[in-house]
């Protein structure tokens, strides 16, 4: 069996394969089949009729693929079905894009603007600035004419930079063998991949998102080691080009000078009669300047004519990069690939965009088939307790939990001691005891056990409580003008209050058990059950009333055979809003204090970003609302039949 | 032909546009959580230094940050919990370690009062229930303590609770011990409860933490210059820190807390130099790497030590 599910496992993208296309296939039909019958019908409906709304199951498929598909089709998943070695080929073309992003970074083809170019109009915007704001006060005048020199040189420095007559040859002919080093890269990507081979440990890698290693790093094709080569070998092309530094002889010079100029500036001292405040001044003055002057002297600034080169042959390089590629890939990553890219990280590449937050469809069902698992020693469930699952409850647990300790105690006499042979006998208040703390064998039930069940559980039984005490509540309401008035301003107090509002205090009343969940839950059920019985209580045709009272009807007549029919419609309304509210109430209670449940699963799949395991926690409680929905619609069909007919 | 041509050319676009030069630099920080740099960041030296505007944005968790540094906008996060890092590599996130922040005492887990279980007898914690934050430092470190003390954690109930609930749960007594991070917290919880392990046996059993520098690998690749300048800059401020009046009533202010709790908090801090780091962290094997990939296995059994190890560099100390 176990091995079944492992073929699934690693077949899952071939599954998928097969899905997409029945998928498109029950999508394309499901339209014919409702077109034509649609047609049929169009002439002997009116507009407006409830029976229009009967059947229909066409377009419940029709929804369904449509939104599966586009759940394959977002989430990258018919990229993987059809082209399962595109994303190693995009990691390895994503490898080449890191290894010369840093050059990217500096030129216009890649971000607008040469870096030199920033470089140059935020210096020179700083040293303005800072001119703008000489504190004069912290300077003799000596020094004020000597800072505006320098404010000059610093100025003439950057000119220096940008200055293609000045610049020094040593660094022209490096830019220059950079070009030619990224040309030699573009070609060999324009020569194609033929003659490459994928690295031979590439074959046992594991395939595109089977395992925690998203998308593996080394090239599995032809075309990947090709690129894989160039990004290698780009990596030390970026190396050089940051190493490059532009050392005209004039600026060494004028560097020298500045240097010295500043050190003078620095050791002198404040003129007399400066105070505190114009020290620091004066201070903070040196440090920015020379902050400033420490930016400028380690030559990353060239004329913009000398970097035009390397622009060129980057774009060349952008260019062979894409031919590279090919129609295909191009084609793969443009069309299959909606909303992010292949970037690679350290130790592997990942989809980002919608790939990353959007599991696949098959993932999302793979990490449901390990979660559901029930053997916990072979790694399934979640944090030691299964999905869903039974287990042996011992019966005792239950007494124990309904019997309080205290009928121990009132019992006469005292507890047993241990006799001086070491031997403890027990006597009637210590078996009464061991019975109300559940410490007496009563043998076991099976029962439901598991993350789900106990959402479940605390769901139904905050449920239960609601319709139990709601419901009659709200009918006296409806009915009685005590009830009506003595309740009205509690309900209506406490009722528009969020949930969430009262979680602070549950932890502090009720502790982290299940009660404070379960009572949280309740105050939601309580309220809407309490609003809907009274509004259909209330709605009952005093005709009808009236009639079964001059029939003879009793009070509790009345109420069990008028009133209470007359208001089902309403109650079972106020059921079915009441479950999907509970639902969403059930990952903020189970946020308190999680030690199981589908809301505690997916708190801490937050805390680790596990985007499969909160897309399976989402659709456990989708499916589970729409169950209870479907069971409540059933419901309502059999036990009122009349609604909508009067 | 003309659509492909179109479409390659927005692809290509897309490709280009995502390396810039950065002309503005966001850093990720938290609140409450007492740094020399802090300092830095009120006098604008980070700006002034490395010529771009930083732009300083506070978070309430390690894990947000780095969601915040893949959307693209974070370039630097200050202080990220080692566990949120190594959970993001973990998921592939493309993140490096560049520096060690903040080197603090683990968290405490506190055992309620009355009880009368302490580090002597602490195999009777077995059986009982215990509030941990999941998935963070704190959990991290009541593992550690745990294993460290002998102490059967399969057989406790482990209850997932934020620090300020557990705390409230351990003074109401449904659970018996609570395992906190955060100041506040940690106070409230010291009202009712005593630490398992004190400092000096948590030192004994080498159990620390320590807070990382963590950056996104398209920053450090794209602005290695100013990413330089930044680590520079927190270790002039560190090294300059005394703890002098109008340095702690600084950091206050720049943490949004007292000056008391400020100091209380700098006691247990200690911010290495950058040789320290150097040395002690991310020389050959260093700290980091190891405590990462004991770490990543605490809290994922796929998890591989190599390959947190590649995340981690420290060339920027240099």
């Amino acid at each position: 069996m176990s091995d079944f599910f492992h073929w699934l496992s690693v077949n899952r993208a071939t599954i998928a394969a097969f899905l997409i296309i029945l998928l498109l296939i029950t999508f394309v039909f499901s339209i014919v089949i409702g077109r034509r019958l649609s047609a049929i019908r169009d002439k002997d409906e009116v507009f407006g009729d409830p029976e229009r709304t009967k059947g229909g199951w066409y377009w419940a498929v029709c929804g369904v693929s449509a939104l599966l598909l586009i759940w394959f089709y977002f989430s990258w998943g018919s990229a993987r079905a059809y082209f399962p070695k595109s994303a190693n080929e995009l990691c390895q073309v994503a490898k080449l894009h890191d290894a010369v992003s840093p050059i990217n970074a500096a030129l216009p083809s890649g971000s607008r603007y040469f870096k030199s170019t920033t470089l140059v109009a935020r210096n020179s915007e700083q040293l303005r600035a800072l001119r703008a704001g000489f504190p004069v006060a912290a300077f003799s005048a000596a020094e004020g004419t000597e800072v505006e020199s320098l404010f000059d040189e610093l100025h003439g420095l950057i000119g220096i930079y940008s200055d293609p007559d000045k610049q020094d040859p040593e660094s022209n002919s490096k830019l220059a063998s950079l070009v030619d080093e990224i040309n030699g890269l573009s070609g060999r990507l324009r020569d194609g991949h033929s003659g490459y081979e994928p690295a031979p440990e590439a074959a046992s890698q594991s395939a595109w998102g089977l395992t925690h290693i998203e998308i593996p790093l080394l090239p599995e094709t032809a075309r990947g080691a090709l690129f894989d080569k160039v990004a290698n070998d780009a990596q030390g092309v970026a190396k050089n080009f940051l190493k490059a530094r532009n050392a005209p002889p004039a600026a060494v010079d004028a560097i020298a000078d500045i240097r010295a100029r500043i050190d003078v500036l620095a050791a002198g001292a404040a003129p007399e009669g400066a105070d505190e405040a114009a020290l620091k001044d004066r201070n903070n003055f040196i440090k920015s300047l020379d902050r400033i002057f420490k930016r400028l002297d380690d030559g990353t600034i060239f004329p913009a004519a000398a970097l035009d080169g390397v622009d060129d042959a980057m774009a060349g390089l952008q260019q062979a990069t894409q031919s590279a590629k090919g129609f295909g890939l191009r084609f793969v990553e443009s069309g299959f690939m909606p909303g992010g890219s292949i970037i690679k990280s350290r130790t592997q590449c990942t989809e980002q965009g919608s790939g990353r937050w959007l599991p696949k469809p098959t993932d999302v069902v793979a990490k449901f088939g390990l979660l559901a698992n029930p053997d916990l020693e072979a790694g399934g469930g979640f944090k030691g307790t299964p999905l869903f699952w039974w287990k042996w409850l011992p019966i005792a647990d239950v007494v124990g939990f309904f019997t309080p300790d205290w009928i121990a105690d009132v019992i006469p006499g005292e507890f047993g001691r241990h006799g001086p042979d070491g031997n403890f006998e027990p006597n009637l208040k210590d078996r009464v005891l061991a019975f109300a703390q559940g410490d007496v064998p009563m043998g076991h039930v099976p029962m439901f056990a598991g993350h789900i069940w106990d959402s479940l559980f605390r769901v139904l039984v905050a449920l239960a409580l609601g319709i139990l005490l709601g419901v009659p509540l709200g009918i006296f309401m409806g009915v009685s003008r005590f009830f009506k008035s003595f309740f009205d301003p509690l309900i209506e107090l406490y009722r528009p209050v969020p949930p969430l509002a009262w979680a602070p205090l549950i932890l502090t009343i009720f502790g982290i058990q299940d009660d404070g969940k379960i009572f949280l839950l309740f105050m939601v059920a309580f309220a809407i059950m309490v609003i809907s019985a009274r509004t259909g209580a209330s709605g009952t045709q005093l005709s009808k009333i009236r009639a079964s009272h001059s029939l003879g009807a009793s009070t509790g007549q009345i109420l069990r055979n008028v009133i209470l029919p007359n208001a089902m419609p309403e109650i079972l309304t106020g059921i079915r809003i009441a479950i999907g509210v509970c639902w969403g109430t059930l990952v903020a209670a189970e946020m308190l204090a999680g030690t199981t449940g589908v809301g505690f699963v997916e708190n801490v799949a937050r805390t680790v970003s596990d985007y499969e395991l909160i897309w399976v926690t989402i659709l456990i409680m989708g499916l589970l609302g729409l169950m209870f929905d479907l069971f409540m619609r059933w419901v309502i069909d059999k036990s009122i039949p009349w609604r909508g007919k009067g | 032909m003309k659509l492909v041509k179109s479409i390659t050319a927005a692809v290509a676009m897309g490709l280009g546009s995502s390396a810039m030069a950065a002309d503005s630099v966001n850093v990720a920080f938290f609140l409450e959580w007492a740094t020399p740099n802090l300092i830095a960041k009120a006098d604008k030296v980070y700006s002034e230094a490395m010529g771009v505007d930083v732009n300083w944005t506070d978070f309430s968790t390690g894990v947000a940050m780095t969601e915040a540094m893949l959307a693209g906008d974070i370039d630097i996060a200050y202080s990220q919990g080692l566990a949120p890092f190594v959970t993001a590599i973990q998921q592939g996130a493309p993140l490096k370690m560049v520096g060690v922040a903040v080197v603090y005492e683990a968290n405490d887990c506190f055992v309620r009062n009355g009880i009368g279980i302490d580090a002597s007898n602490a195999s009777e914690l077995e059986g009982r229930t215990v509030a941990v934050p999941l998935n963070t430092m704190a959990d991290f470190s009541f593992r550690k303590q745990m294993s460290a003390l002998n102490v059967d954690i399969s057989t406790m109930e482990i209850v997932d609770q934020a620090p300020p609930d557990g705390a409230a749960s351990l003074a109401d007594g449904s659970v018996d011990m609570a395992c906190i991070f955060g100041g506040n917290s940690a106070k409230a919880a010291g009202e009712v409860g005593t630490p398992i392990m004190t400092a000096d046996e948590k030192k004994a059993a080498d159990i620390g933490s320590f807070d990382v520098v963590s950056v996104t690998e398209s920053f450090a690749t794209e602005n290695p210059d100013l990413l330089k300048t930044f680590m520079e800059i927190t270790e002039e401020a560190n090294g300059a820190w005394i703890g002098s009046d109008a340095q702690l009533a600084m950091v206050a202010e720049g943490a949004g807390m007292t000056v008391d709790q400020t100091k209380n908090q700098l006691n247990g801090m200690s911010f290495p130099s950058a040789s320290e780091q150097l040395e002690g962290y991310f020389g050959k094997d260093g700290t980091a790497a190891s405590a990462a990939a004991s770490l990543g296995l605490v809290f994922s059994d796929d998890s591989d030590g190599s390959a947190i190890a590649k995340t981690i560099d420290g060339s920027f100390l240099k």
